[in-house]
């Protein structure tokens, strides 16, 4: 999972690139690397570099005519300029960049040494440049070349080929994304639209095994050799939402921008005269009253999501709920798929292990739902039906604001389907519709408190692990703040199920090891109180949210926030947002490229 | 010099202390008239001027103004921040953009609306003689209140900060400036007042031996000083063709024609919003409530039945049921100075609840956070956090 980028059309084309490949460095940033078509020249130009974006230099060439970039997130060969994109073959005369992996590489590899090939990569993608010369040395053009050659691919991909001396980039894309934005006589190729989001929002999303050709500011697109009409849609994401707008992190802007995108979330969904929430779903009649079951799948934040939607649709829904992680999926015995709704929680809509779990459930019969950040993404087009949470674009690789909105969209879904099986009253559902309301407000009041937060976690920034506690619906915000705090701060940190500390992580408990606890409404807080007290009897300092549901005055710290229900957690994790935020930036971590880590993981 | 070279730099970094409670969670330009922060005004009119890149001085809450207008793309320009950490003065505030302009620019104060053509005014008098400092000038009936300005011809020749003494003339400085490089190194040498260092203490010594061009404004005076300014201003707005404003919810209800709705507004059965009154984004009124004449910002809910005129209810507070702020006229304190006669019903802080039946008193100002029982009577300052028992 790296980010590619292409541009076809007048300008400064290398700047072009390079400037989507920075927008797009949140998907990799160890590698990076641009490759230039020149009018005046036989021979493509090329730099590539292992590092972030920013570091790479633009090809200088007089003229160029198109281009396509590249940032990488290693995944087979390790971070370096030979393994960086875009790759050549032989005779340097075409250039690829790929996102994804080809499985039978090594298979291909063989074939190609043995026809007297030379690599220079320990890439999978290098093959690809290798195949695509063969088949222009048999006389075929770029655009049947590349035809000709994925039919030999196996695995996910989206490629973009350029070749010298021709003014055009050919494209195509199978289980991993790929758009197309339209400019005026211009044309533009990325990973995602926020690469090219300042140029255009017209965009079309490929679909998989579609071969695009950008050519003279023109977009050709074929599915089987046979042209083919995709829409073109307007993206109606703010330029702005994906720049850092004066913050020095795009995690701490997005953090800001919570009560902003709540309300989007919630925006002309609450149906307070009938109690219930508007979706636009259509599900076939009496399918939800019969359902026996809500399964939730994801991975990482959007998993705690999940989990907190889970216990608010068994509760308001009266269905049994679960979540499960994507990667460990499997649609097992004991189910009727008839009676079975399986939801998919993925921000990027393009999360592999999401995406391959929602196969497994379409592949057993049973409905499906995506519940995602992004118009026109592969799980959208896989799902029955499809929810967004609205958030705008998130370019921190640590997911802060798509978490509120997917806690409050899967909200607002738990009170329509109670509604529709009849489970909930009205008057129940407008009390839980005027708490999600109140929201933004709640947040905003949090953020107004950010001062406090950094006040504490200057205090406990040396501490050797931070452990999270809570119950209920505090329990998955719990283990989301210590996914924070571990992914940018680098520092150890767990989160528990208050009640499981003293079945073992006691141990680990010392005068070192703060302890933050969730203790506000819906998070049983009076029986969590029990357990953060036996961590401070270890000496471990106690950090609370609360609401004043109990009293906490034994606390070391204490953050207050609103309460708004079940809804009231949510509110809460903001400050563990802040305090992962500070506790990192206090240590100089690069916050919003943590070692390691890419956004939306497009490989399993 | 082309006129696209000038940039602007916008004073936003205080905070505003006499409209507290409003400004303690909040900078005073990002308070709302018709549901726009007052320093969207100033940016809009920068832009409608023709004017492309702002750098905006930041310091106090500065991550709402940050967030608000990010890098400048919804209005076209280009906007950079610089940060001033202590706020010690106006002219302290413009030395902080030293590093980014260069040449000719215009200084303006982000809490106070402009209109496009006073920029444009400004900034081709800087522009053709940059070697003059330039001053707008308006007029106001309480002109002491501000920076008293002489003019001579087509310069001015004299400013004196709130005069003690009876106002020289009505004109006063309108606070929108042009200025050149140059006015770095006057502004190190002007001594500090009171640990503060003043654009206008700057602009007394300049214009002793260079009077400064004048350029006139004659467009309503909009500027809101204390609370009860931002009922006045946003009734002016609202009521002004000039202003664009905006219903972004459809109610159905009595809805006055001088209003501003942000998105999602939810208004309940037989709720009456009168004229003069803005209601923020996710803003509920539920049955039977009369809003009228007033500044509700975002997130704010006033429960059935509850009378809310001539009055402010800032984010996310909460009027009980059959809460009455009857509106009219009262004296209100601020700073140990006596305003008599004010149309103010009232100002509710933020995230402020006021319990089912409260009676507010004329010119009451609540602090943010405080919570309000049932029935009680309020009246006077009330500080923030405080809890208000029915006695």
């Amino acid at each position: 999972m790296c980010g590619i980028v292409g541009y076809v059309g007048e300008g400064p084309v290398g700047s072009i690139v390079h400037s989507g490949l920075e927008n797009l460095d949140y998907r990799g940033y160890d590698s990076a690397g641009i490759a230039l078509v020149d009018r005046g020249s036989d021979d493509l130009a090329i730099t590539k570099r292992e590092g972030e974006v920013s570091g790479l230099d633009v090809p200088s060439v007089s003229s160029a005519t198109c281009g396509i970039g590249h940032t990488r997130w290693s995944t087979h060969g390790p971070p370096t300029d030979t393994n960086a994109h875009p790759h050549t073959g032989m005779t340097g005369e075409v250039a690829v960049v790929h996102n994804g992996i080809v499985e039978n590489y090594a298979t291909l590899k063989d074939e190609l040494i043995a026809d007297g090939h030379e690599f220079t990569s320990d890439t999978d993608t290098e093959v690809v440049p290798h195949l695509l010369e063969q088949r222009l040395e048999a006389g075929h053009d770029l655009q049947s070349a590349l035809e000709s050659v994925v039919d030999e691919l196996e695995g996910s991909y989206a490629i973009a080929a350029v070749e010298a001396g021709s003014d055009r980039i050919v494209a195509t894309r199978h289980e991993s994304p790929l758009v197309v934005g339209h400019g005026d006589g211009t044309a533009f190729l990325a990973s995602d639209v926020t690469a090219f989001l300042e140029h255009t929002r017209d965009v079309t999303y490929l679909q998989d095994g579609d071969v695009v050709v950008l050519e003279d500011g023109t977009v050709t697109i074929t599915q089987d050799r046979d042209p083919v009409d995709r829409p073109i849609e307007t993206v109606d994401w703010d330029a702005d939402a994906a720049e850092k707008g004066g913050y020095d992190h795009y995690m701490l802007k997005e953090i800001h921008e919570q009560p902003t995108a709540l309300r989007q979330a919630l925006s002309g969904r609450v149906n307070l005269d009938d109690g219930t929430a508007d979706l636009n779903l259509e599900f076939p009649p009496g399918f939800l009253e019969s359902l026996e079951e809500i399964q939730l799948i994801a991975c990482g934040t959007s998993y705690y999501a999940a989990q907190y939607a889970a216990g608010l649709l068994e509760s308001v829904a009266d269905v049994r709920a679960s979540a499960q992680l994507a990667s460990e999926y499997t649609f097992n015995g004991g189910r009727d798929p008839w009676r079975t709704l399986t939801v998919a929680v993925t921000q990027s809509g393009e999360t592999a292990d999401t995406l391959s779990a929602l196969r497994r459930a379409s592949g057993a019969g049973v409905r499906t739902l995506a519940v995602t950040n992004t118009l026109g993404s592969t799980v959208t087009r896989e799902a029955d039906d499809s929810l967004f949470i609205r958030a705008g674009p998130e370019i921190g690789v640590a997911a802060t604001k798509t978490f509120a909105s997917q806690v409050t969209t899967l909200a607002l879904l738990s009170l329509f389907i109670g509604r529709e099986r009849g489970t909930l009253s009205a008057a129940d559902a407008r009390s839980a519709l005027a708490d999600l309301r109140g929201l933004p407000g709640a947040v905003q009041q949090v953020l107004d408190e950010a001062d406090t937060v950094r006040e504490a976690a200057e205090t406990y920034v040396d501490a050797s692990a931070y452990f999270f506690v809570g119950r209920t619906y505090g329990y998955p915000v719990a283990l989301e703040g210590a996914l924070k705090l571990k992914e940018i701060a680098y520092d150890h940190a767990e989160g528990f199920a208050a009640g499981e500390l003293k079945h073992g992580p006691l141990a680990l408990v010392t005068d070192e090891t703060p302890v933050l606890a969730v203790l506000t409404e819906g998070t049983r807080p009076a029986e969590t109180l029990n357990n953060v007290a036996e961590a401070q009897t270890r000496g471990s300092p106690a950090i609370g949210i609360v609401d004043g549901t109990v009293e906490t005055n034994a606390l070391d710290v204490s953050f207050e926030v609103p309460s708004l229900g079940t809804a009231t957690p949510l509110v809460a994790n903001v400050y563990l947002q802040l305090f992962a935020y500070y506790i990192a930036d206090l240590q100089d971590r690069p916050i919003d490229k943590p070692r390691n880590l890419a956004k939306s993981v497009t490989v399993e | 010099m082309s006129e696209e070279t000038v940039p602007a730099v916008v004073l936003a970094a205080g905070e505003g202390r006499r409209l507290d409670p409003l400004t303690n969670r909040r900078p005073k330009p990002m308070v709302p008239v018709a549901n726009r922060p007052i320093l969207d005004y100033v940016v809009s009119a920068l832009a409608g001027a023709g004017i492309d890149r702002i750098v905006l001085v930041v310091g106090y809450r500065q991550e709402r103004i940050r967030n608000y207008f990010g890098d400048g793309d919804d209005w076209n320009v280009d906007i950079e921040y610089v940060v001033q950490d202590t706020q010690l003065g106006t002219a302290h505030a413009v030395l902080q953009a030293e590093a980014v302009v260069d040449g000719p620019f215009l200084v303006l104060n982000g809490d106070r609306i402009v209109d496009p053509s006073l920029v444009s005014q400004v900034r081709d008098a800087v522009a053709t003689d940059a070697d003059r400092p330039v001053l707008s000038v308006t007029r106001s009936a309480h002109a002491s209140d501000y920076g008293v300005v002489s003019i001579e011809g087509d310069r001015v020749t004299e400013i004196t900060e709130k005069p003690t003494a009876p106002a020289r003339s009505e004109l006063i400085n309108a606070g929108v400036y042009g200025f050149s490089n140059d006015i770095f190194d006057a502004i190190r040498e002007t001594p500090t007042e009171k640990g503060e260092l003043a654009i206008t203490t700057t602009l007394e010594t300049i214009l002793a031996d260079r009077p400064a061009s004048a350029v006139r404004e004659h467009d309503t005076w909009l500027d809101v000083s204390y609370l009860w300014d931002l009922l006045s201003v946003n009734a002016a707005i609202l009521g002004d063709d000039k202003f664009e404003t905006t219903q972004e919810s459809a109610l159905e209800g009595a809805v006055a024609t001088d209003t501003a709705i942000g998105t999602d507004v939810s208004l309940g059965a037989n709720a009456t919003v009168g004229g003069s009154t803005a209601l923020g984004d996710n803003v509920t009124i539920q049955p039977n409530a009369v809003v009228s004449n007033a500044v509700v910002f975002p997130d704010a809910v006033i429960e059935s039945g509850a009378v809310v005129r001539d009055a402010i209810v800032a984010s996310n507070a909460r009027i009980g049921a059959n809460t009455t702020i009857a509106g009219g006229t009262s004296t209100v304190v601020v700073d140990g100075e006596v305003h008599e006669d004010v149309d103010f019903g009232g100002a509710i802080g933020d995230n402020a609840t006021l319990g089912g039946g409260v009676t507010v008193d004329p010119g009451t100002v609540l602090g943010d956070d405080a919570v309000v029982d049932a029935g009680a009577h309020v009246t006077g300052r009330i500080e923030p956090d405080a809890v208000v028992r029915r006695g």
